[in-house]
């Protein structure tokens, strides 16, 4: 079967400007094809151009049929673009509008069939403007406008569908909406693609993504392989963590301060059961390597290491912390400049974290709570937090800034 | 699923209207003729004599000298309505009227080339042929200027449009400076727009071309709806916008040059006809085209009979009249728009 789009070496300039510089994309029935790039990468350019709506070098095959040598009812039949921020700023009734998607199936001899106003319809049901039907476009708001134009796009009825930045402009609620829609429609088989400018909703949504870089594919394939922290500096030029939202479990992207270059000191911060989360976050921004640990799957630090990036050492949980682990928390201490043990709770499960802590350099003890309120060992862990005290510095949380701040020069 | 444009027959006030003031206008004038006998001469010459007894000494002036004139004032009317109606949808301006592209300007230089050569003392028909020639000519100029590599740019059409009427206006003023005062005066008479010189002649010559131009017109108003979208809406929707756009400017250049030139240019019609029916019936051209269409009659129709009536004996041109009344209301409009856009 021959792909509903297709297009080879696409190639398009503008004035003098070479906006798309030779793109490969083939997309199947059924695919959510993201198209993801800074602003000025070419994204628009790239579907209008698949529209013909911008002339283009290279090869642009509807069902096997070039791009260029059918007509403009005959593409429009095949594939249709939503526009970005399109404002129709006449007073037709949103019927009206949605119905002109239909134009390409009408002749000059033939106007609106039964199976035009159908088609309206079930368009407008879908999408949830059957209630606008008679509501002059004009007056709409910026979300029902939206829906009446995708509406008028799917009357087109085209197995291609190409939107341009669809929930732009749109309120948080309406965003989502339309790639919703969008996902539904590919389940019935169509083939859509989806010039996208936030990149949770192209992970989420889109079954497939293209990074676009200066009018080239930086990288392409699911949303996993291409949005990595290395791909979308090269695209966007910042640093971006790119983590597994504890809450939603979709991708989420979190925008990091450039790197400070120069001597960073390492700092080792051992917590768990979410004691050294205010102190990775206050961490994470200044000039200083982290590392954390030994924390358990399933505990907030951990999803907060993993937010900023910050390398922790694993143990599995509700049992001491392993050999492995130990060996590995006590080589962290070694290394690191500071070793922080936070305001942690002391159980027979991490009693191996204050051993380690001991070995430290140069150790940090955070105390905002009485450590015997916090000790579920009968005394053992105590104990040896005692003996630690002698050699530490003794803060409160609230202290660790302006201490980090005179030590440094 | 319902319906929500207009109906038809939210026409049919202004098709009454139309027919009402056609009798009105070929009734009343020097001599006034009882509206019913009015009315019979034309049912009369319409071939339903059979309806009744008519009186033989109204029907020369009735039927040879007032119906052709009124009637040259409903195809004028409509037709520059409707082109005006089609130009401003489609350069979604409401600013716009065909004297954008030229055929004003150019028809101005058509007929002072013909009154300085002399012509129009030797036939009837140069001045309309030279004016309707003079129109296509720089209509045609600007069309070839503004079509670049299989697209028109409205931007390049709009402003090759004034550079040409610019020149076309500057050549006519050449013309005239070395006319006598007679041709002179000639001109500018024929420049302010009237309806005094409309025969049945002249009528059955441009008929054929307002006609058909105006029929074609209202076939497409499904995609003059469809341009108000936007340009690449249109096109994504399936409609070739630079083929509808070139068509639609040759329909609207041929209807309004023979409108012109037996009238002269009258101005505004085309200008507030269209807006006042947007702002009553909304911008479906499937009604709004045709409304223009009654509107544009009724609308010339009464001008000329206020032109022929306000001075008493002396008739002043219709172009005055259109003028008089379009101007303020195209400065209302001004006014309005701007106050919309700094939210006063």
């Amino acid at each position: 079967m021959t792909a509903p789009l297709a297009a080879r070496n696409l190639r398009c300039t503008i004035g003098n400007k070479e906006i798309l510089k030779g793109l490969d994309l083939t997309l199947a029935p059924g695919e959510i094809l993201g198209i993801l790039g800074p602003n000025g990468a070419g994204k628009s350019t790239l579907l209008r151009c698949l529209n013909g709506l911008l002339p283009s070098e290279g090869t642009v095959e509807l069902h096997g049929r070039l791009l260029a040598s059918l007509k403009t009812r005959q593409i429009a039949r095949e594939s249709t673009l939503m526009h970005q921020n399109t404002s129709v700023c006449y007073p037709f009734p949103a019927s009206e509008v949605v119905m002109m998607g239909r134009y390409a199936h009408q002749g000059r001899f033939r106007p609106e069939s039964a199976e035009d106003r159908r088609i309206v319809g079930e368009v407008m049901n879908f999408t949830d403007t059957a209630k606008l039907a008679a509501q002059p476009i004009d007056t709409m708001s910026g979300g029902e406008r939206q829906r009446v134009l995708f509406a008028k796009s799917l009357a087109q009825d085209t197995p291609v569908l190409l939107l341009d930045e669809p929930s732009a402009s749109l309120d948080i609620s309406y965003q989502e909406q339309i790639f919703r829609f969008a996902e539904k429609l590919a389940g019935e088989g169509k083939a859509i693609v989806a010039a996208v400018h936030d990149l949770r909703l192209a992970a989420r949504y889109c079954t497939r993504v293209i990074l676009l870089s200066h009018g080239t594919v930086l990288a392409e394939g699911t949303p996993e392989t291409v949005l990595t922290p290395a791909h979308l500096q090269t695209a966007y030029g910042v640093r971006v963590r790119v983590y597994r939202n504890p809450v939603t479990g979709q991708l989420d992207f979190h925008l990091t301060e450039d790197e400070i270059v120069g001597h960073r000191p390492h700092i080792h911060v051992i917590g768990g059961g979410g004691s050294a989360s205010e102190v990775l976050r206050k961490l994470s921004g200044g000039n200083c390597t982290l590392t954390c640990g030994v924390l358990s799957p399933g505990d907030s630090d951990l999803q907060v290491a993993e937010v900023y990036g910050i390398p922790a050492v694993l143990s599995p949980p509700f049992s001491p912390i392993g050999d492995q682990a130990h060996q590995e928390n006590r080589l962290h201490v070694a290394e690191a400049d500071v070793t922080i043990l936070c305001n942690l709770v002391i159980g027979e499960q991490n009693l191996r974290n204050l051993e380690a802590a001991a070995e430290a350099r140069n150790l940090v003890v955070l105390e905002d709570d009485n450590p015997a309120d916090r000790d579920f060992t009968g005394g053992r862990g105590l104990e040896i937090y005692r003996n630690l005290l002698g050699r530490a510095t003794v803060l409160e949380s609230a202290q660790l800034s302006d201490w980090l701040a005179s030590r440094s020069p | 699923m319902e319906r929500h444009a207009p109906p038809w027959w939210t026409l049919a006030p202004l098709a009454a209207l139309l027919v009402f003031l056609i009798v009105v206008a070929t009734a009343v004038g020097s001599v006034s003729v009882p509206l019913g006998d009015t009315a019979a001469v034309i049912l009369k010459n319409l071939g339903f004599g059979f309806l009744g007894p008519v009186d033989q000494k109204w029907d020369a002036i009735i039927f040879l000298v007032r119906l052709p004139r009124v009637l040259g004032a409903v195809i004028i009317g409509a037709a520059l309505a409707v082109a005006g109606t089609v130009m401003q949808g489609m350069l979604r301006n409401p600013m716009a009227d065909p004297g954008i592209i030229g055929v004003s300007s150019g028809a101005g230089f058509g007929a002072v080339t013909a009154i300085a050569l002399g012509l129009t003392v030797q036939g009837l028909w140069y001045l309309p042929l030279f004016a309707s020639l003079g129109s296509l000519l720089a209509a045609g100029i600007i069309f070839l200027l503004a079509i670049r590599g299989g697209k028109m740019g409205i931007f390049t059409l709009i402003l090759a449009g004034i550079a040409v009427s610019t020149f076309f206006g500057a050549g006519t003023s050449l013309v005239l400076s070395f006319s006598s005062r007679d041709s002179i005066a000639q001109f500018i008479f024929w420049s302010m727009g009237n309806l005094y010189n409309v025969r049945w002649e002249s009528l059955a010559l441009v008929a054929g071309p307002i006609g058909a131009g105006m029929l074609l017109l209202l076939w497409f108003t499904r995609d003059l709806n469809i341009l108000l979208l936007g340009e690449e809406e249109a096109q994504s929707v399936g409609l070739n916008v630079f083929r509808t756009r070139v068509l639609l400017l040759v329909l609207v250049s041929v209807t309004t040059a023979s409108a012109v030139c037996i009238s002269g240019p009258i101005g505004f019609v085309g200008l507030i006809v269209p807006h006042i029916l947007r702002l009553l019936i909304g911008p479906d051209h499937r009604l709004l085209l045709p409304a223009a269409a009654l509107g544009g009659a009724c609308f010339l129709v009464a001008c000329d009979l206020v032109a022929r009536l306000v001075l008493g004996a002396q008739e002043i041109n219709v172009g005055i009249v259109t003028a008089l009344l379009g101007a303020p209301y195209f400065l209302f409009l001004l006014l309005r728009s701007e106050k919309k856009e700094t939210g006063l």
